[in-house]
């Protein structure tokens, strides 16, 4: 795996490795990337992609609204709230 | 040299449900903040999405409008990106199999007719809003808007104008409202447009470098907006300005310019993939027929039979520019069958409350039998117009009020009881023997007179026909 | 929920312990990660609402690897458990030491069936969709499902019996009358298939014939069968469970509740220092490479694939289950791990996960009996439990 691509990794999902880390990450991909040629030598052109496991039958619910649980409820375990809301710091618009 | 514009539209369209599209909360606008929000909609782990058929529904009926192919087996995706509005992290939208693909708009513009091809309509969850705080230097989230159901209709790039733009956007929250998906209500957010622009010399079929404005909620912004692109992309071809880039650009309304947007989801990978919490959605041939066979006529059809039945342009344009007024005209034509009544109480006496309400028209709740009933009492001369308007007010206010039994529980029966009305005319004429003279005297102005007294004390329920003869006769004989 | 106290114990007559990935309104749910760490759930997975409607009560929560993908609960952030030296399931351990008649687990990657295996136990996984997931932490939510630890057979089914059942708040729960299925078996099992491309220890090998000699007294006939595209299904799970926890844990941001930071300014920080302090070395590593397999340039190449093998993997199934009842695999293919085992290879669990990817990847149902795993066709369940009832009754 290219250095840039974990670096972009990291950033997509909000995680920063330290150097051994990494080392360790480099491993696993590299161990991962080996595999696949497991599942590469089974030829898949006229095999349809699988989803969903069991053929269950589409579950709707009816347009009913229901009210579960209050804001305070909610919000008990929050970090940090302000007059209701979620608070975190500033956005640039 | 000459440029033409090519554009092409993503509109987010909030449909009109009572629940929210993976989870009972409620989708109404507005509320305190976080106050329509379950765990579910907060992120919180362990809830699953289970899908409102609701939401199906009114995707169907966006693409049967729009003259779309239903794929009767769609599926649901998951789109990843980190912002706070977005309380999983992900989005659940339509990325592989959206429920509607193919379509055509047409459109009406000072150059004529002009069908625009619709790409696809995806449905989707919406995302929650942010409110930036100064002195806490802060954001807030609210979560009430999460997990509203909404549409995307994307079009292909076949619109060539700003003019061209806003009477696709015109037409289309006809249709939608007309068929009851949407409200449409640019100025609520429940429908939004992101413009894809770009500009290229004339004849050439080679597009050029393509920016996108986001989330425009006001036709005149989006005039203005595309204006000022046009102008922006032409001047950097022609005169070097500036180097065009793809890009996502913020319209600023009141600096009247656009600049492009740094942050967000501009950058990244959404990384989608089918979500396996959601079954595909298979819509047999029941599902598709009652969807189908609940979708109102074009609003131009019912204007051509409603002058058909004898409504002026003017009437029939009026009514069928809303659904609700539609509806409630055919229910009460279909009982009094009169079409110039029913147009006139609904034009003017209905509209009228309407608006002391401060309604908009499709709040319209009245029951059209309800009316219609009332409308041939009137045309009967069972009850007096003036009583009739007080019925109709009463049925705004209680819509299962049956006219005919109000109007007799209240006392706005016509009685053309001759002896009765004699009575009373009598008694009018002793109390005000000087207007009784001056109309023998010449002066029409006294009939009218004592025929309001008359009237009064008869509490309106009297033909007034009759009521005028009879007055006239006694007059005369005295 | 159905607290298991002293004054409980009269009116109840039995007694389960529900790993950490079941929400519980009473109890804390943290999914052996610091980032849920005393999280109160609020509300109770249907499993619990359904055992509490059966009187059976909860003795407490178990400890599990961090979102249930390790093999042997070492990425916990409360610590592995351990006996006597080996790496230990918490749920497994209080099973067998009679703390409680039964474990309700998340079954994500196949560490109830590896903790069965080890620990002499009997497990089922039931066929996928026929045990509502509602209120169950997710992590990989194609194939997981809830599955229950006992000391015997009939247990288990009797345990299954009341947590089984069609769920309107979960959109993959199959009809009723489908789910009552698992509950009846409806065909013997008399036929079966021992996989033997699978590499296993000793211990392992001598629990297969072992099983295979108690069985085969009670007419059950037993045929090798190289099974060699079975492998693939490892490989294939690897990368979808991987994306899906990717997926399933970005809702953990620091923003709404849960651990965030002490030290951040910008949105960015918030987010990157809270999930970088609050989750450990093996979910990073899964979250990282399951996010590379749904990148646009690996979707086709590498997700997708993995799609794709999964259907290879179920027509091969398919295709035993029309000359066999089920299928035998090995539970796990080493038999105890030690925590220095772990430290030598931190992935373990993504190459010890081989046995019981199959059945994962697939969501057919799985028992594990006498150290062995015995995979059946989907709603076969009743029968894969009378099966290892008659291996509990030596062949008779």
């Amino acid at each position: 795996m290219e250095k840039e691509t974990l670096i972009k990794l990291e950033k997509l999902n909000q995680l920063r490795l330290d150097d051994t880390q990494k080392i360790s990450v480099i491993d696993f991909f590299a161990k991962r990337d080996s595999e696949m040629e497991i599942i590469n030598s089974i030829d898949t052109k006229n095999t349809e992609r699988m989803v969903h496991v069991m053929p269950i039958l589409t579950v709707v619910r009816d347009d009913v609204e229901k009210k579960l649980f209050t804001r305070d409820q909610l919000q008990k375990g929050a970090p940090e709230t302000m007059d209701g809301y979620w608070q975190v710091p500033r956005l640039v618009e | 040299m000459k440029y033409e514009t090519v554009i092409g539209l993503e509109v987010h369209i909030e449909l009109a449900t009572e629940s929210k599209i993976f989870c009972s909360c409620s989708a109404k606008f507005g509320g305190e903040q976080n106050d329509h929000v379950c765990p579910a909609c907060c992120g919180m782990p362990g809830m699953l999405p289970v899908v409102n058929k609701h939401v199906v529904d009114l995707g169907m009926a966006a693409g049967m409008m729009l003259n779309c192919h239903i794929n009767r087996t769609t599926t649901f995706d998951k789109k990843s990106y980190y912002y706070p509005d977005l309380p999983c992290s992900y989005q659940t939208t339509q990325w592989f199999s959206p429920i509607c693909v193919n379509g055509t708009l047409q459109i009406e513009t000072s150059k004529g007719k002009k069908d625009i091809r619709i790409k696809q309509i995806h449905m989707e969850e919406d995302a929650g809003k942010l409110v930036h705080d100064d002195w806490t230097n802060t954001s807030l989230v609210d979560f009430n808007r999460t997990s509203v159901p909404l549409i995307e209709i994307v079009s292909q790039p076949d619109l060539s104008s700003a003019e061209e733009v806003v009477a696709y956007l015109e037409r289309l929250r006809s249709l939608l409202r007309f068929a009851k998906v949407s409200e449409c209500r640019m100025e609520q957010g429940s429908m939004r447009c992101d413009v894809n622009l770009s500009i290229r010399p004339e004849g050439s079929d080679k597009l050029g470098v393509r920016t996108e404005m986001k989330n425009m909620n006001s036709i005149s912004a989006i005039t203005r907006a595309i204006e000022y692109e046009v102008s922006r992309h032409i001047d950097a071809l022609e005169n070097g300005t500036e180097e065009l880039v793809q890009e996502t650009r913020r319209w600023d309304d009141i600096k009247g310019k656009s600049f492009a947007m740094r942050n967000k989801e501009t950058a990244g990978d959404y990384r989608y993939f089918p979500d396996p919490n959601v079954m595909p959605i298979v819509i047999d041939d029941e599902w598709f027929d009652s969807v189908k066979n609940a979708l109102p006529e074009f609003p131009e059809i019912k204007k051509a039979k409603y002058i058909e039945l004898g409504l002026s342009e003017y009437d029939a344009g009026m009514l069928s520019e809303s659904i609700s007024l539609c509806e409630c005209f055919e229910a009460a034509y279909e009982v009094c069958k009169s079409a110039k009544e029913v147009a006139n109480w609904l034009i003017s006496d209905c509209m009228n409350i309407v608006n002391k309400k401060q309604w908009t028209v499709d709040m319209l709740n009245l029951d059209g039998k309800s009316l219609g009933m009332l409308i041939s009492l009137v045309m009967e001369g069972k009850v007096g117009r003036t009583n009739g308007k007080k019925i109709l007010e009463a049925m705004f206010d209680d819509s299962s009020i049956n006219p005919g039994e109000y109007a007799e529980q209240n006392g706005f029966i016509v009685s053309n009881d001759t002896s009765l009305i004699e009575s009373v005319i009598k008694e009018v004429m002793a109390q005000d023997e000087k207007s009784v003279t001056d109309y023998k005297n010449g002066k029409e102005k006294a009939l009218m007179a004592l025929f309001g007294k008359c009237m009064r004390q008869l509490k309106g329920n009297c033909d007034p026909q009759l009521l005028q003869k009879l007055l006239i006769d006694c007059i005369n004989k005295a | 929920m159905k607290l298991f106290t002293a004054e409980t114990e009269v009116k109840t007559q039995k007694k389960v312990v529900l790993d950490d990935m079941i929400l519980t309104k009473d109890l804390p749910t943290c999914a052996g990660s610091k980032m849920l760490d005393g999280y109160m759930s609020l509300f109770d997975a249907q499993v619990v609402t359904k055992l509490s409607e059966a009187q059976i009560g909860i003795c407490g929560k178990a400890n599990v690897g961090e979102f249930a993908i390790d093999l042997l609960g070492e990425t916990s952030y409360y610590g592995a458990c351990t006996n006597d030296g080996k790496l230990v399931s918490a749920s497994a351990e209080i099973v067998k030491t009679g703390k409680a008649d039964a474990a309700i687990v998340l079954d994500v990657n196949g560490a109830p069936r590896r903790a069965a295996a080890q620990s002499d136990l009997v497990y089922i996984k039931p066929t996928y969709g026929t045990v509502s997931r509602y209120g169950t932490i997710p992590a990989a939510c194609s194939g997981e499902t809830v599955g229950v630890i006992s000391t015997t057979a009939n247990q288990c089914k009797e345990i299954l019996g009341i947590i089984a059942g069609h769920d309107d708040k979960d959109g993959t729960s199959h009809a009723d009358t489908v789910c009552q299925k698992i509950k009846t078996s409806s065909e013997k099992i008399t036929k079966i298939a021992l996989i033997s491309a699978f590499n296993v220890d000793s211990d392992t090998a001598a629990k297969i014939d072992n099983f295979k000699t108690v069985i085969e007294k009670s007419g059950v006939s037993c045929h090798t069968v190289e099974g060699e595209k079975l492998l693939c299904a490892r490989v294939a799970w690897n990368i979808l469970m991987s994306a899906e926890l990717c997926n399933n844990v970005s809702r953990y941001d620091g923003i709404k509740y849960g651990h965030r930071a002490s030290e951040y300014t910008t949105i960015g920080e918030l987010y990157t220092n809270s999930r970088t302090e609050a989750f450990g070395d093996l979910l990073k590593t899964a979250i990282l490479y399951g996010s590379d397999t749904l990148s646009t340039e690996n979707y086709m190449k590498v997700y997708d694939k993995a799609l794709r093998i999964r259907r290879v993997v179920a027509e091969y199934f398919d295709e035993l289950f029309k000359e066999y009842d089920a299928v035998l695999l090995p539970g796990c293919s080493k038999s105890f791990y030690t925590e220095k085992d772990i430290e030598t290879n931190k992935y373990i669990s993504f190459e010890e996960n081989a046995c019981t990817a199959p059945a994962s990847i697939t969501g057919l149902p799985a028992v594990v009996a006498g150290g062995v795993q015995i995979v059946g066709k989907a709603f076969s369940d009743a029968g894969l439990l009378d099966l290892a009832e008659i291996y509990e009754k030596g062949g008779k």
